[in-house]
């Protein structure tokens, strides 16, 4: 292993785990306001990439011009997906039921795609699709740079809107003790349909970030989301820093660990993850008190 | 606390559940009602097939199935078989190797189908098989060309195309061994996807080349799901290897390419399987695609007979000519067709499907892609093209007897 490979796999392992932390950001949320495990999430990723492709396609402008439509309509979709549909599970089996809903959710996506777009694979042909910056001999392709970035703005935004806003405020509340957000006069209702809406339309600008640097095809979201529960997971359920905190490191090792092991064993290294958390810190790494609540 | 735990255990349980659950469920909703059975004269001839027609394998799937569909159309215009319309049962596998073989068991069982046509891809093509040889069925397949395929013992498979994986890269092996000296590359890098067929198709031009001389400085093997190949480029970029050979599908060459470019890699020749040659390619990859080498069994140029009448019909149908994946459908037909003429039978009855095998054990057929004839284990007896991007389209460059234009070497930047 020269040094020159090993700076670029961590350039590489950390442009990754940025993406990876942007696409988990809005699984976190969604279980850590309302105990919902949504497997639709990847395909709602899809979604937003060939939204971003299609977008690229019939204007023949930049798809990043595609997130001024997409986050709104995903917001959107995400509150009344929350109100019309999850609301409606018995809070009793919430978390189980809403596995079943969007796994539905998610084949009903994967057909539409299907029959929209068909099963071609497709690829948003950009000019500086292979355009790249020197970094002491690394190369850092602009792309990843770009979702690098929009990972870092999101994940930033999100952070300051939990911690800073009145809304993040009730938002957490929510999260810690539903009945006491009540009694101080939050409407929990509304704040976990919007809590829905903002996971949705992380996954929004996330698609977008895909769709930048990989080949789009309906059925891709299978590939995504063991990966993402496992980052999650890992990161303590509900946990937005500890979701990127997990990204991070689990892109990095995977991206290191693939010099000496090749990609076949790299990947087990999501499910090792995974199985250690479960064994040895089942609330997760970096969850800590919040996450303990559920 | 407690029900906490309780609650996020059960969680991860029952996703587990789900998934298998819903991979049973969508697999029942897919297939088609069974039809009865019944056998007169002027029935038509029911043919039984199972395409990945979603899943990792959905684009060539579904191009094999355009090519099955374009047969069954020109043979019914023509009269059809033996006097008998033919008629296509296809349902679709999902890409999954399971639902393929729980497919032709429903297909020859309880759908009681006369003849049936081969999958896409090794993968698929090994566990169909072995339901046919099971029932005693001919199994004539489009592509299923990795070794593994020629040596489970089946005796009644037979591969409908030029060459079998490892002999894809044969004319381009011979060409770059028979370069002089100081031209020729010394150092190589292969990627290949965990598949047989991709990973057949790499490692036969590998072994040509080591026992060249030319060394093997990165060996790379992903499995199917990878989604980022920026580790697997950087390994191929630090090795700094004089070519690229890519054993590949296709979204894993056009993610590849990108990122070997990302990390401004050029290599002086480089060469992938399948992916080249799918109209999709050159839309993925812009201009970029100049001097990509890619192994191809068939071309819509090739003077053989009966291809000029597959070209214009299925262009008349489809408004663009056929590819690969279609064309081999179209010979897997005129395969079964050929022994199903010269026997004169076409039922599910082992002793008539022995004696189609018997037929295409010592025959030769001609079909869209040449005369094909098979060894013992069913392999084809020839080599594939050497087609390569220049001035933006593909074009035959290997062997010298073929081809269309000038070898291009080194392959400019990308």
């Amino acid at each position: 292993m020269t040094g020159s490979l090993l700076l670029q796999s961590l350039v590489l392992g950390v442009l990754l785990g940025g993406l990876y932390a942007l696409l988990a950001a809005g699984l976190t949320l969604y279980f850590g306001v309302m105990r919902v495990v949504m497997i639709a999430h990847s395909a709602f990723l899809i979604l937003a990439a060939y939204l971003a492709w299609f977008f690229t396609r019939q204007t023949g402008l930049d798809p990043m011009l595609s997130l001024l439509f997409t986050v709104p309509l995903f917001f959107g979709i995400g509150v009344l997906m929350q109100r019309l549909l999850i609301s409606r599970l018995r809070p009793a089996t919430l978390t189980m039921m809403s596995v079943l809903l969007t796994f539905s959710i998610a084949l009903l996506i994967e057909g539409v795609l299907g029959f929209a777009f068909t099963g071609t694979h497709r690829r948003i042909r950009l000019p500086y699709s292979g355009a790249h910056l020197e970094f002491f001999g690394a190369s850092i392709a602009v792309v990843k740079l770009i979702a690098f970035g929009l990972a870092a703005l999101s994940l930033a935004g999100l952070y300051i809107l939990l911690k800073r806003t009145r809304f993040g405020q009730a938002l957490r509340a929510t999260m810690q003790h539903r009945e006491a957000a009540q009694l101080v006069g939050i409407n929990t209702d509304r704040v976990a349909g919007f809590g829905f809406g903002l996971g949705l339309a992380t996954a929004a600008i996330g698609g977008t970030a895909l769709a930048l640097d990989s080949t789009i095809y309906p059925s891709l979201h299978w590939h995504w989301i063991g990966p993402l529960m496992a980052i999650i997971v890992v990161g303590g359920l509900g946990s937005v820093p500890g979701a990127a905190i997990a990204a991070m490191a689990l892109g990095l090792g995977q991206s290191l660990l693939q010099i000496p092991l090749g990609t076949t064993w790299a990947q087990t290294f999501f499910y090792l993850a995974l199985f250690a958390t479960l064994m040895l810190r089942p609330q997760g790494f970096f969850g800590g008190r919040l996450a303990q609540r559920f | 606390m407690h029900t906490a735990k309780r609650t996020r255990s059960n969680a991860l349980r029952l996703g587990a559940l789900a998934g298998t659950a819903a991979l049973v469920l969508t697999g029942c909703l897919s297939e088609n009602s069974a039809q009865g059975g019944g056998d007169g004269g002027d029935d038509p001839i029911r043919i039984g097939i199972s395409l990945p027609l979603t899943g990792d394998f959905s684009e060539p799937g579904k191009g094999v199935g355009r090519g099955y569909e374009a047969w069954a159309e020109y043979v019914n215009s023509q009269g059809g078989l033996l006097g008998r319309q033919v008629k296509l049962t296809i349902l679709d596998d999902q890409s999954n190797a399971d639902r393929v073989a729980a497919d032709y068991e429903k297909l020859i069982n309880s759908d009681g189908v006369d003849l049936v046509f081969g999958p896409f891809s090794t993968r698929l093509v090994v566990p169909a098989a072995q339901v046919a040889k099971d029932y005693g069925m001919l199994f004539v397949e489009p592509a299923g060309a990795a070794e593994e395929v020629f040596t489970q013992g089946f005796d009644n498979l037979f591969y409908a195309a030029p060459a079998v994986a490892d002999d894809h890269y044969n004319h381009l092996a011979e060409k770059i061994l028979s370069m002089p000296e100081g031209q020729r590359p010394k150092t190589a890098a292969y990627a290949a996807m965990d598949d047989p067929f991709a990973q057949g198709t790499a490692y036969g031009l590998k072994q040509k080349l080591e026992e060249g001389g030319i060394r093997t400085v990165v060996d790379e093997v992903y499995p199917p799901n990878t989604t980022d190949f920026g580790s697997i480029a950087a390994k191929i970029a630090d090795s700094n290897a004089d070519i690229v050979v890519g054993g590949t599908q296709y979204q894993d060459a056009v993610n590849l390419i990108v990122a070997l470019r990302q990390l401004d890699y050029q290599p002086k020749l480089a060469a992938f399987s399948t992916a080249p040659t799918n109209p999709e390619f050159p839309k993925a990859i812009g201009q970029q695609t100049e001097g990509i080498l890619s192994p191809t069994g068939y071309t819509p140029e090739a003077p053989y007979p009966s291809n000029k009448e597959f070209v214009e019909f299925y262009t008349e149908q489809h408004g663009s000519p056929p590819t690969e994946d279609e064309a081999n459908a179209w010979t897997t037909g005129q395969v079964v067709a050929a022994a199903v003429e010269a026997v004169g039978c076409a039922d599910p009855d082992p002793e008539c499907q022995g004696k189609l095998i018997d037929w295409l054990r010592n025959n030769e057929v001609d079909t869209v892609v040449g005369p094909l004839s098979w060894d013992e284990a069913g392999r084809p007896q020839g080599a594939h093209l050497i087609q390569q991007y220049v001035d933006g389209k593909i074009r035959i460059v290997l062997p010298e007897d073929a081809k269309e234009a000038e070898f291009i070497y080194p392959k400019p930047a990308w």
